[in-house]
């Protein structure tokens, strides 16, 4: 890790931060709130919900401040941030009043928004409502995952998380990661469970996975594909994927319980 | 930091379970009991095993996570999750051989035995002394 020697100062409070922390870093580390809809710490910071809104000062910029995204801002020293005032709350209030317009069916921004002050929506309501939000998790978690299946299309209002032309992705491994970090479960991921000889399949952007059914159980782990994709990519043998945690713990029992000659090990 | 070791000595495990119910009181999270990352099982009437996670050399969980949430600790050597960081995906899980790792749904984080920081609560309260840290 590197040495924290940047000063910052954090609603008149100072603390130490490394180079190349974001003002979000900071503020998450030392327990200030600021509230996130697209941040993930294991991923790059997207700016996209501009919910973490922040105003900034320092004390050689004569008397000049602005709100910046506290995900995507780097500390400098000196710096002075405020995380909770009129001018902050007043954006983050907009950036609710139209995420409500857009997705008026979504549970969470409501809950969200109602927390912020925010019960109902200022603007027209979408003609086609959603409940994506356009935070970019999918895409950035697909990207992390070295798939890079999905991505947004468009710009402005026409702005979509797609799948390129319209066809079921190519290079979608099945992992799901993108369905199970949505924040308000836009994307259908459905695992359909092995009936007699035919084994479990995940529907998923309109792929159907094969799943890898467990060595010893039975139950579906993973999709093939994710299978084969993740074996080479970290170099493991395939048998690593295929058996599931519980059997895999229980095998261990079974071979320690050998090994010190106990019976009757279940 | 002089390194220390878990140590099991499975004659002497009765299979009691407290360190599981240990465990599962120092990662509760709000109030609200964690998943055990130590498990005993029972053999024979008093007789007992109990396994957690070997902290590999070279781990399959590391070496499958796309987000390096899983790490070493420095004072500890023991392999930790970052939560904050973790992507829920469940791969580590699938790819421990020992099936040491669990997956906590509610969250959609993986969890497994971090040594508690280099003060086991597993160790405090084994009555029998089969877990040791030293």
């Amino acid at each position: 890790m590197s040495e924290k020697t940047i000063n910052v100062e954090i609603n008149g409070r100072f603390f130490q931060a490394a180079s190349g922390d974001t003002v979000l870093d900071v503020a998450r580390r030392e327990g200030i709130e600021i509230p996130t809809l697209c941040h993930h710490d294991g991923l790059e910071p997207f700016g996209a919900c501009r919910l973490c809104m922040v105003e900034i000062t320092h004390k050689d910029w004569k008397g000049w401040s602005g709100l910046v995204a506290a995900c995507l801002y780097p500390v400098e020293e000196g710096l002075q941030v405020a995380t909770d005032n009129d001018a902050i709350a007043g954006a983050r209030k907009t950036v609710l009043d139209l995420l409500l317009a857009r997705c008026p069916g979504s549970d969470k921004i409501r809950r969200i928004a109602a927390a912020h002050g925010v019960t109902k929506t200022s603007y027209k309501k979408a003609p086609h409502p959603t409940t994506c939000i356009l935070c970019g998790l999918c895409v950035r978690v697909c990207a992390v995952k070295g798939a890079n299946a999905i991505d947004t299309s468009g710009r402005g209002i026409g702005k979509k998380i797609a799948i390129p032309f319209r066809q079921p992705p190519p290079d979608c491994i099945g992992c799901a990661s993108c369905a199970h970090i949505c924040p308000t479960d836009t994307i259908r991921c459905e695992d359909i469970e092995p009936t007699g000889s035919a084994g479990g399949v995940r529907k998923i952007w309109g792929h159907s996975f094969e799943m890898v059914k467990c060595d010893a159980c039975g139950k579906p782990i993973l999709p093939r594909k994710q299978m084969e994709y993740e074996a080479a990519r970290s170099g493991l043998d395939e048998s690593y994927f295929s058996v599931c945690a519980s059997c895999s713990q229980a095998k261990t029992f079974k071979t320690i319980g050998t090994a010190f000659d106990m019976e009757g090990v279940q | 930091m002089e390194e220390k070791t878990m140590i099991i000595t499975p004659s002497r495990c009765t299979a009691c379970r407290t360190c599981e119910l240990a465990c599962s009181f120092q990662h509760s999270v709000n109030g609200k009991p964690g998943i055990p990352r130590i498990r005993a099982f029972m053999v024979a009437e008093n007789d007992g095993h109990v396994l957690t996670c070997f902290q590999c050399d070279d781990a399959a969980c590391v070496r499958v996570c796309p987000v390096d949430a899983l790490s070493r600790d420095d004072a500890t050597a023991a392999i930790e999750v970052d939560p904050a960081r973790c992507i829920g995906c469940g791969l580590c899980s699938i790819a421990c051989p020992f099936g040491h790792i669990q997956h906590e749904t509610e969250d959609n984080v993986a969890v497994k035995c971090n040594l508690c920081k280099g003060q086991p609560a597993c160790v405090t309260f084994c009555p029998t002394k089969t877990l040791e840290y030293k």
